[in-house]
């Protein structure tokens, strides 16, 4: 059996709250382990904030998709947008700060996105990126009920 | 999991001023975070602890929002430190790569101490 929510938000990052709490819900009543929730969370939000941020330097209001899909062996996170083409698998590692200085968060969430999830995957397609995460852990016995 | 989003507690002791951070501190609340740091830095507080026991999770808008703290007090000649990184916690710090760019204490009582 596996359950799927879709969302969509806009490119306000105030707006993020609605997938955190979507992610939360579904991960709860299907008893996704913490262990796999809480990363699931982090990367959802640095790769949508990225989004929000930078897909769009133009400004204007633009939709964001996101579909939330948990099976009995994980979760998948898809996001959807039609901004500029960035693919986050190529994206440069974070630059090491000189000596002495402190380093800048700049291309830190991405890092750390591949490292919390099992797989990170893009694709452009029809004018849209399709950025997708994919946690690998053993979903609950809630999911076998549903 | 908590859905409350971050709730931010701020108490005194003696003349180290400590923020108490609960819940979860992500692209959605990390601005907030930031003003209200900037916020005691600029009001003269020179002794901050950042008690991190009940951070669920948090992500690289934290982060940013930690170092430019960093950054203001240290401008202000006034002391910005971080304490109590739960395991999930100090894992992102890890995988961040900022383990070693704060100051970081394990308790709030060591953290105060060193700064009293």
């Amino acid at each position: 059996m596996i359950r799927s929510v879709d969302l969509v938000i806009h490119n306000d990052l105030a707006e993020i709250a609605v997938v955190r709490d979507a992610l939360d819900q579904l991960g709860g009543d299907l008893q996704v382990p913490m262990s796999a929730l809480m990363p699931l969370q982090v990367a959802l939000d640095e790769v949508v904030s990225n989004v929000v941020k930078y897909s769009w330097p133009d400004g204007g209001k633009h939709e964001v998709f996101v579909r939330i899909t948990v099976s009995a062996t994980g979760v998948a996170l898809d996001i959807f947008d039609d901004g500029r083409p960035f693919d986050p698998r190529v994206a440069p590692e974070p630059i090491p700060p000189p000596k002495g200085q402190r380093p800048r968060p700049g291309g830190v969430g991405i890092h750390m996105t591949k490292k919390l999830v099992d797989k990170l995957a893009y694709e452009r397609v029809d004018g849209r990126n399709h950025t997708s995460l994919i946690k690998h852990c053993a979903v609950g016995v809630a999911l076998k009920e549903v | 999991m908590n859905t409350a989003a971050l709730t931010i507690g701020e108490s005194h002791e003696g003349n180290v001023c400590v923020v108490t951070l609960s819940g979860r501190v992500d692209s959605t609340n990390a601005n907030d975070l930031m003003a209200r740091l900037k916020a005691l830095i600029s009001s003269g507080e020179k002794s901050i602890v950042v008690d991190c026991g009940a951070v669920l999770y948090l992500t690289s808008a934290a982060f940013r929002a930690l170092l430019v703290a960093t950054d203001e007090a240290e401008r202000n000649a006034a002391k910005f430190v971080l304490c109590s990184l739960g395991g999930h916690v100090r894992e992102l710090f890890e995988m961040g790569g900022f383990l070693d760019v704060f100051s970081i204490y394990s308790s709030r009582a060591e953290a105060v101490a060193k700064l009293a």
